[in-house]
């Protein structure tokens, strides 16, 4: 007999009308939702064919009535986007290399060490949690002023390494890891970086995965930090020149502006679907976000 | 160790090696927290304990900082702004809630019951979330136009144009829904990994026993999520007491600061007024009201729990 996949309604519910209509005006919600969700990402890219004209019509159209493909040359050419997008790359580097050596050293110790006035340790990490983002916003950047780290990468990538968040996340993966793997390769005489790198982060990966999307999706969408810290235009970030060059500007043509616009939306649009399994899946493993 | 034998212990591994030992047993350990420490102490203890610091400073890059006492904090409470960003901050939380907070609920709920495609939904309510923050401003400023898509609707329907962005009474509904839109997603999928871990067969005794498909929802589904719906609603509240990145960059605060947050204010303090002190001395005062919050808040969760 096959087993019949319910929910909250069963087939039973689904053969009465009032139930029917009712599931029916939910399928059709859900409709209306998912094209509310479409709909602005499609008109990103086809705003880019129109001609400018056509993007300011009103009522606006959704389909370009011509397809006009060099306003992505144009677009090409109006800022230098591999310049950006390297940066942004660079910025995502540094911030995932602190992520695993600073936090992940120091959670590895907190979960499988030996190590004296681990509590004291723990609240120095964890109590940074609860100061509100708005009370050290102007400090920190002050702090990065008088450090003399303005307009350098090292500004975003240091300040990378003081996750409070991250730590709780990898301590308690590495709390999952059965310890005795740890105390066998000790006994066979493993140094205490062999067992991190050789043990822990090998069975870590799953979590790291989920780490990278979160640094990643940060380093790709935050704009208005980078904008404080570097003044050198060479060394914005993506996110930061779109906001600046393209965005804010108006005299910049609008269907260039969404030409820019959907080249820098479908990379990370088109990576997702293809990886959305695995990417859900990891937010999954970080738990709530936040 | 007190020895009552004549032999004594050859001294092989005893005290010359051991304070070495129980040393290096240790160092390993406080070397992989070093840099962690370090980190955190520099980029985050230092400017949280600086920030109270400067509030008592004049700051001047130029010049050098200068002790002015309670200054800042009374310059801070003769502000008027200070006043309208606190309303406005409250404003945009309550509205985050009325507009926002239920609706990865329902759709998480309406999902579940999907037959088919269910997987297609989830990903189409998630992809906003990809997208980067920049590009939503730019295609919303677009939406939001009196002349762009959202009033061509509203006209059709036979609705006067609404001037989304610079109408003083919806600037801010403007930007919660947009922000509702954007990350609804997020949200959905931790509802609904908890939705569907429910298991069916409780549904099925629940309908045996008579319950109706309300019945069952409000007995079995949402008990099921309680502990999520907490922890978001604290995380909601959370995030919107401290956002403007969005109200900065579509609105700049505007219209007539019916978008100014307090977030907002304190950022403007700091970069174009160049007043760090005052800036420090509001983030002190934001500090001060949380942490007396959480007080409160983990004084009535204790009476409720003894």
């Amino acid at each position: 007999m096959k087993i019949i996949e319910r929910g909250i309604i069963s087939d039973y519910d689904l053969k009465r009308p009032g139930v029917k209509i009712a599931y029916g005006f939910m399928l059709l919600v859900i409709l209306v939702m998912v094209c509310t969700m479409l709909y602005p990402l499609l008109v990103i890219f086809f705003n880019g064919l129109k001609l400018n004209a056509e993007v300011n019509s009103f009522p606006p159209t959704f389909l370009p009535s011509e397809i006009h493909f060099e306003n992505y040359h144009k677009a090409w050419t109006y800022i230098k986007l591999p310049l950006f997008a390297r940066n942004t790359l660079f910025i995502f580097a540094g911030n995932m290399f602190m992520t695993i050596v600073v936090v992940g050293f120091a959670s590895f110790s907190l979960s499988r060490m030996n190590v004296p006035y681990k509590k004291a340790i723990q609240y120095f990490f964890l109590m940074t949690l609860f100061i509100p983002p708005t009370t050290y916003i102007i400090p920190n950047f002050v702090n990065l002023r008088d450090l003399g780290l303005m307009n350098t990468f090292w500004a975003l990538w240091l300040p990378a390494g003081a996750n409070a968040f991250f730590l709780l996340l990898l301590k308690s993966f590495f709390d999952g890891i059965n310890i005795e793997m740890f105390e066998s390769g000790r006994i066979d005489g493993a140094s205490e970086p062999r067992l991190f790198f050789q043990i822990a982060f090998p069975l870590s990966v799953p979590i790291f995965a989920t780490l990278a999307i979160f640094v990643f999706s940060s380093s790709w969408n935050d704009w208005y930090w980078p904008s404080l810290i570097l003044s050198d235009n060479n060394h914005y970030p993506l996110a930061t020149a779109i906001y600046k060059y393209v965005v804010n500007v108006r005299r910049l043509d609008t269907n260039i502006k969404f030409a820019i616009l959907s080249m820098v939306t479908f990379p990370p649009v088109i990576v997702f679907l293809i990886f959305q399994k695995y990417i859900v899946r990891g937010l999954h493993l970080g738990g709530v976000k936040g | 160790m007190n020895q009552t034998t004549a032999v004594p212990r050859l001294p092989l591994d005893s005290l010359p090696k051991r304070p070495p030992a129980k040393w290096k047993k240790y160092i390993w350990g406080y070397l992989f927290l070093l840099p962690a420490v370090a980190i955190f102490f520099t980029f985050l203890w230092m400017p949280i304990g600086k920030g109270i610091i400067f509030s008592f400073y004049h700051i001047d890059f130029v010049k050098g900082d200068s002790f002015v006492g309670w200054e800042n904090y009374k310059r801070v409470f003769k502000d008027p702004e200070v006043m309208v960003s606190v309303k406005n901050t409250l404003y945009y939380m309550g509205l985050g809630i009325v507009i926002g907070f239920w609706v990865p609920i329902l759709f998480a709920i309406a999902i579940s019951e999907m037959r088919r495609l269910q997987g297609f939904a989830r990903i189409a309510a998630y992809l906003p979330y990809v997208v980067p923050l920049v590009v939503l401003y730019g295609l919303w400023r677009w939406l939001y136009d009196p002349v762009g898509p959202i009033n061509a609707v509203l006209s059709h329907i036979g609705f006067d144009t609404i001037l989304f962005m610079t109408d003083k009474a919806w600037s801010m509904i403007s930007i919660v829904i947009m922000e509702t839109w954007q990350s609804f997603g997020s949200a959905l999928l931790i509802y609904l990994a908890a939705i569907l871990s429910i298991p069916r067969d409780w549904y099925e005794a629940a309908e045996i026993d008579g319950a109706g498909i309300w019945g069952r929802i409000r007995h079995i589904t949402l008990p099921a999520i309680k502990t999520q719906v907490v922890l978001l609603f604290l995380l909601q509240l959370i995030a919107t007491s401290q956002g403007f990145q969005t109200q900065y960059a579509l609105l700049d605060g505007g219209p007539n600061n019916a978008t100014l947050t307090y977030a907002l204010l304190v950022v403007r303090y700091a970069f174009t007024r160049q007043d760090y002190g005052s800036a420090s001395a509001l983030g002190v005062l934001m500090f001060l009201v949380l942490g007396l919050l959480a007080v409160i808040q983990y004084r009535i969760s204790n009476k409720e729990g003894a």
